[in-house]
């Protein structure tokens, strides 16, 4: 029997659901394999009672999340984490150097703030709440990763996500490195496996795909700042997409 | 062996007439840099160029590719031809056309790697001659002179390239696509010349003396552990070194999931999973990554080859971020200390 599928999203700006749509060349294969029982963005039923597998998009930020993950996790038999938000806190993340009371009364004036604020949190990953099984990262995700992660689940293989960094898959797009241009790129400590695209593009990675377990900050920090970027500037950098792993430790 | 002047001004007939039996590719601009491309008129060719992002390895042994395609019902392997192009690989310096004989030791052993194989029988190689940077040395391993692993061979000598000719291929297509001219002992001596002028101006002063032995006893010399907490483990020195062969191998299937295909990609010692193992991993730390590069490169394919596994190319010199290379290391093992 075709696993049931569930796609749901937390606080994200349904970018990654977007890329799902995007993947018009192998949509129709996937779909001929998954019973697919909700998509928050493109259906408007309900979420079912019952399902097998749920892609969950997006960072945590409210009590009723937690409360929806935990159920999830009750009822999947598999998690998938996709995206930013989803797997580092990703750009809601930054919400982490804020006061946040301060900020719902900024934003919604003093009387509603604090009703506003009530049962909000500090935006996380979904890892800080329940155990996820499989991770796409990127923002957004790329699919031809989210097709192999898939095509693992499908399979019964176990996550397997690069825990190197970036440059090696730059170099062999033969990009000429950032920091021989005086420019500072993320690559140095950033996730590989979207093939080093930003850089391709000529633009500097910015650190979507998490900081990689394999990197060596204390070093990377040093070439930063021996290639003239002021003290910080690294970290500072990175905070975009890596705030709330970085407050969570 | 034997010679044959070239004059400069034919250089483009030469490649236009390569172009009709095989895909040309030399060196182009990419930015300040270069890198080897297929050219698509012979102007793009920069044979002033000093190195490429990328060796020529890519060329036989490419950076990702499909071993085979299977389909997953009867596990049957629906595909494994080897795509190839007939090829010339137009102006690689000496260290770039020994790098290739290494690789060979490699690939064409007992029981040779077909895909590599396959490229490397339907390539012709031009090497040319170069002038040192400073990030070369292969001075220091002898791997700045080259002969044989080429068809045919340019040594510039002012308006001319006085080319060894050491293949009835590369023979054949001097005859076909150039007119050039017979050697005369002023050609010989300006080749000699000229040839002069180039070792004389290496930079380099590596003192390799006894480093295999160094290697042995500086086993667990602090070096290692210094080299260890600045390397990123990028491993953007391997990808772009000419002689770093190792690689890793998986599956992956297709969206409808009936078939599947083999994949072949690059990989590195320097990578924490290279080394990780049903019982753990053998090489946890950086410092040991670091040590086992050097190892394997000045030490273990030095015991089987009886040559370094380095060509002093200086692509890692000019790629590591963290300024760790051959010279920095050897240098380390010498005088017990990691320069700074
Ligand atoms: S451009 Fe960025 S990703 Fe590429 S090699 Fe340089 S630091 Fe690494
Ligand atoms: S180790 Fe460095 S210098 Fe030696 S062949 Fe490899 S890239 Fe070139
Ligand atoms: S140095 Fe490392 S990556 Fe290069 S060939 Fe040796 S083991 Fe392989
Ligand atoms: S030696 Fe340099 S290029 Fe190689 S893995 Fe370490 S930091 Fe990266």
């Amino acid at each position: 029997m075709a696993p049931r599928v569930v796609v749901l999203s937390l606080a994200s700006d349904f970018g990654c659901q977007v890329q799902l749509s995007n993947m018009t060349d192998e949509i129709l294969d996937v779909l001929g394999l998954i019973d697919l029982s909700y998509w928050q963005l493109a259906s408007s039923g309900h979420m079912p009672d019952a399902y097998d597998v749920a892609i969950v998009e997006g960072a945590v930020t409210t009590d009723e999340h937690v409360a929806l993950l935990e159920s999830v996790r009750a009822t999947a038999g598999v998690v998938i984490a996709i995206g930013a938000c989803a797997n580092t806190g990703g750009i809601p993340g930054l919400a982490n150097l804020l006061d946040l009371d301060e900020r719902y009364g900024v934003v919604y004036g003093d009387g509603d703030g604090p009703r506003v604020a009530a049962g909000r949190r500090a935006p996380m990953p979904l890892d800080s709440v329940i155990a996820v099984d499989y991770h796409v990262p990127g923002c957004p995700i790329d699919p031809p990763e989210f097709l192999r992660v898939l095509s693992r689940v499908l399979l019964g293989l176990k996550n397997r996500v690069p825990d190197l960094t970036m440059c090696a898959s730059c170099k062999i797009n033969e990009t000429v490195c950032f920091f021989d241009r005086g420019e500072l790129c993320l690559g140095l400590v950033t996730r590989a496996g979207c093939g080093a695209r930003c850089p391709s593009l000529n633009r500097p990675c910015t650190g979507c795909r998490g900081i990689a377990p394999d990197a060596n900050l204390v070093a990377a920090r040093a070439i930063s700042i021996a290639s003239g970027r002021p003290e910080g500037a690294l970290d500072d950098a990175l905070r975009i997409y890596n705030t709330a792993k970085e407050v969570r430790g | 062996m034997f010679f044959r002047v070239i004059p400069k001004r034919e250089i483009p007939d030469l490649v236009r007439g390569l172009a009709h039996e095989f895909e040309v590719v030399g060196p182009v601009a990419k930015g300040e840099s270069f890198v080897f491309a297929p050219l698509t008129d012979p102007s793009e060719l920069r044979l002033d160029y000093d190195t490429t992002l990328l060796p020529a390895k890519q060329w036989f042994f490419p950076a990702s590719e499909t071993l085979m395609r299977f389909r997953v019902a009867d596990n049957a392997v629906v595909d494994d031809s080897v795509d190839v192009t007939p090829r010339v690989l137009f102006g690689l310096h000496p260290c770039d056309v020994n790098s290739l004989l290494l690789m060979d030791n490699v690939f064409l052993g007992d029981d040779p790697d077909p895909y590599y194989k396959a490229r490397r029988d339907n390539t012709l190689i031009v090497g040319l001659s170069c002038m040192p940077t400073d990030t070369c040395f292969c001075d220091a391993w002898g791997t700045d002179e080259t002969h044989w692993g080429f068809d045919i061979f340019l040594s510039e000598i002012g308006d001319d390239y006085y080319a060894s000719i050491r293949s009835v291929k590369g023979a054949e297509v001097v005859d076909r696509y150039v007119t050039g001219r017979e050697v005369t002992e002023e050609d010989t001596a300006a080749f000699q010349a000229r040839t002069a002028s180039f070792k004389a101006a290496f930079a380099s002063d590596i003192d390799t003396s006894q480093l295999p032995v160094l290697l042995d006893a500086k086993y667990d010399s602090g070096i290692w552990a210094e080299l260890g907490d600045l390397c990123l483990s990028c491993g953007a020195c391997s990808m772009v070194c000419p002689t770093c062969h190792c690689f890793d191998v998986h599956d992956e299937l297709e969206a409808d999931q009936t078939h599947g295909t083999r994949v072949r990609t690059w990989d590195s010692c320097m990578f924490r999973d290279f080394a990780e193992v049903a019982h753990g991993n053998f090489r946890e730390v950086r410092a040991a990554r670091v040590r086992y590069r050097y190892y394997h490169k000045q030490w273990g394919y030095l015991s089987r080859f009886e040559r370094v596994l380095c060509v002093g190319c200086g692509r890692c010199t000019r790629a590591c971020k963290a300024h760790i290379d051959p010279p920095r290391v050897v240098r380390a093992l010498q005088t017990g200390v990691v320069d700074r």
